[in-house]
């Protein structure tokens, strides 16, 4: 049953455009603010460490209940992530250590790092905790969810945080696009010194931004680890931080583009997870592995400027000489 | 007229102490990031109730104390120093090439086809092959990136990082397809993987002439990884397309300006960089492992980059670094038993390490790059008092000191 199938493959991409769509946002507010972030993956690996622990601990070890213990346990991953954001926001703001080699080594210490913690968190296991865990209560969105001839599965089963996620859309657009601070952020990351002969705290703003994206990576971390899989496992991100960085670059840093792409690329790869998918139409002769690429390939061609245009923030990745 | 000529052997001097003092800083920059990460990693050890001297002691008695332990750091530098030369040629050249990571996945299945498919060649030949073979893919991953950014100036860093994403689905598919293993032990269960090479086109155990034990798979590409190094060195130091590299990297507007073509010293670079990283993943599949199978050692081309970092790029430098990397990666082994001490800590030391390295260096050259612009100042104005009008910066007249001479006694001064 072909519609069934479509129907779970939507299923399981919005799964991962939950995924990829917070921790490109986090991309989105740090490079707004002017600070390139290639360490997305490593701050999304630390938030499945954190976030699959925080879930059993506050659920299990506090006994807080299976609504707010999840939910303190995502909060829990995004904390962590904001905090080790921090490392690349002083090694970049505070040092103006290139933003690239901060961002690559990011990468590295995380995946370092989650071992480390796992070992102390669970009881000396270093690279994957007991499967399992506290998540929040599954959700059947009403009307969608009985759509006919198997439809209805798309929308049926999914976490809350994929509704949560869907709507931060607006939130961020209107804090982007609004509020004071998003403009002075946005402004930050175009032109910093002119940003600063308004009075404006270039290197507060860029913090700021730096640590939300840590933030959201984190979270994004912790829904993968305990609200997806179940448990903490080494490499289960997946390069998935840098399929959010091709989403955010191919929508050019605009939150309701970002929305798009990464429910695309979310498609791309559930398609392989669904066997009975893979049966059928064309794709039958292509081999999964193939599927698995085309996020990065599309974005190759954008950057390269055969589609479209790709316009980052002016002042990305430059040294910021200026003080506050 | 005399304060004139003093002012050529007094900027010589400068000129010469400056490069003394570039080196000193980053010599004390790196011995300072040493430091900083001991002292975080003693705080560490403290924490957990043992003498961080007792300790680093025991990591490195772990991996140095031994003949077999130097055996398996050498065999741990040796893909690390390839995968470290690769990151430096493109830094030389002023790109950052984050792709090693993806190149040496593609040579593994590259090297992994040739290994198999040209088993008719003798053994002599046939390692040299599937080294070629390695290089090969190697070139072919980073010229995609290196041909996009002079042709279409699509960043490298963003190129690379896709194609590391697509590098690790096309490994995926060579061994779940074309190159999956057709003859597997009767009644065992094995992981995906190639077919197991012939014994010809694995490299030859050199541990066995200094008494390493064979677990270590100490071969003679850690002799290739320091050739290469040297020949690294070579190039950059001594030949015309490292001095056009290091003038590109330094400042692309007077290298384009002194007729320096930027583009093709571009793809020189990342080709010679691609070739390089081809090496790396030689190490695991021709001398660990006899085959390229599902569990293969990722990591290595972000490990590299910060090995190069360690060693500031310099190819004699990397050699060191990576020997450094592999002592502390093998210092685990002292950790396992008899130490409230987890292994983990050596992953977290080496991050900290790094992260201070990565620091330290960029807080010396902004030290050094003002201090240099300080002096230059001053020596502008001694300068200034000493002729008025005359601008000629302290480096043109300590190259040719007689245009001073030729100044007209008017000057005033006397």
């Amino acid at each position: 049953m072909p519609l069934t199938d479509i129907a779970v493959a939507v299923q399981i991409s919005f799964t991962y455009f939950t995924i990829i769509y917070l921790t490109g946002t986090g991309g989105l507010f740090s490079e707004r603010s002017g600070i390139v972030n290639i360490g997305l993956e490593g701050l999304m690996i630390i938030g499945t460490v954190t976030g699959a622990f925080g879930a059993r601990f506050f659920t299990d070890d506090l006994g807080l209940g299976l609504v707010w213990g999840p939910l303190l346990g995502l909060l829990f991953g995004a904390l962590c992530g904001a905090l080790f954001a921090g490392v690349h926001a002083v090694a970049t703001i505070s040092f103006r250590v290139d933003h690239i080699v901060s961002g690559v080594v990011i990468n590295l210490v995380a995946v370092g790092l989650a071992r480390f913690l796992s070992f102390a968190f669970f009881a000396g296991q270093s690279t994957q905790s007991d499967p399992g865990g506290p998540h929040l209560a599954r959700l059947d969105l009403p009307l969608l969810s009985d759509l006919p001839g198997g439809l209805g599965r798309a929308f049926s089963g999914l976490s809350p945080m994929v509704l949560i996620a869907a709507i931060t859309v607006f939130p961020v657009w209107y804090a982007l696009n609004r509020l004071r601070w998003g403009l002075r952020l946005r402004s930050c990351g175009e032109n910093p010194e002119a940003t600063r002969s308004l009075g404006v705290n270039v290197p507060l703003y860029r913090y700021q931004g730096v640590m939300l994206s840590g933030a959201f990576a984190g979270m994004s971390g912790a829904f993968l680890a305990a609200e997806v899989i179940g448990n903490w496992r080494e490499g289960q991100t997946l390069g998935l931080g840098f399929i959010s960085l091709a989403a955010l670059i191919l929508s050019n840093w605009n939150p309701l583009r970002l929305m798009f792409f990464a429910w695309l690329f979310g498609f791309a790869v559930a398609i392989p997870l669904r066997p009975g998918l893979t049966d059928f139409w064309a794709i039958r002769d292509v081999p999964p592995q193939f599927i698995r690429m085309i996020p990065y390939i599309v974005t190759i061609i954008a950057i390269a400027g055969f589609v479209g245009r790709v316009r980052p923030p002016a002042a990305a990745g430059k040294a910021y000489e200026g003080g506050t | 007229m005399a304060s004139g000529t003093a002012v050529a052997p007094l900027a010589a001097a400068a000129a010469r102490s400056e490069r003394l003092e570039r080196v000193l800083g980053q010599a004390l920059a790196l011995l300072a990031s040493l430091l900083i990460a001991l002292l975080l990693g003693a705080l560490m050890i403290l924490g957990y109730g043992e003498s961080p001297l007792g300790v680093y002691a025991r990591i490195v008695d772990g991996s140095l104390g031994s003949v077999d332990g130097i055996g398996y750091v050498l065999s741990i530098a040796t893909p690390l120093t390839f995968s470290a030369l690769a990151v430096a040629v493109c830094f030389k050249g002023g790109m950052f090439n984050i792709g090693v990571e993806g190149q040496y996945l593609v040579a593994m299945v590259t090297a992994a086809w040739a290994a198999l498919s040209l088993d008719f060649l003798p053994g002599p030949l046939l390692v040299p092959a599937v080294l070629v073979a390695a290089m090969l893919g190697g070139m072919a991953w980073a010229a995609i990136p290196a041909v996009l950014k002079v042709k279409t100036g699509a960043h490298e860093v963003v190129t690379t990082i896709m194609l590391n994403g697509i590098a690790i689905s096309l490994l995926a598919w060579a061994i779940n397809f074309p190159l999956k293993f057709t003859e597997a032990p009767a009644g065992q269960n094995v992981d995906l993987r190639t077919d197991l090479f012939s014994d010809e086109a694995l490299v030859g155990d050199i541990g066995q002439y200094f008494g390493v034990t064979p677990g270590a798979h100490l071969s003679w590409l850690l002799l290739l990884a320091i050739a290469v190094a040297v020949l690294v060195w070579f190039l950059l130091r001594r030949t015309r397309l490292g001095y056009e590299a290091r003038a590109v990297g330094s400042s692309p507007g007077s290298a384009r300006a002194g007729g320096v073509s930027i583009g093709s010293i571009q793809i020189r670079l990342f080709l010679i960089s691609g070739a390089l990283a081809g090496l790396v993943g030689m190490q695991q599949i021709l001398a660990d492992k006899g085959h390229l199978g599902a569990a293969y050692t990722a990591q290595l081309g972000f490990t590299g980059i910060a090995v190069a970092f360690l060693g500031q790029n310099n190819p004699i430098g990397i050699v060191f670094a990576a020997i450094l990397w592999g002592i502390l990666s093998r210092g685990e082994v002292a950790l396992q038993i008899g130490s409230d001490v987890p292994r983990e800590f050596i992953i977290i030391l080496q991050g900290i390490l790094i992260l201070s390295v990565v620091v330290t260096y960029q807080v010396a050259k902004r030290r050094l790059a003002a201090r240099q612009l300080q002096r230059a100042g001053a020596a502008g104005a001694l300068e200034d008092s000493a002729a008025p009008g005359e601008s000629a910066g302290p480096r043109e007249s300590a190259r040719e000191g007689p245009p001073q001479a030729f100044r007209p006694a008017d000057g005033g001064e006397r």
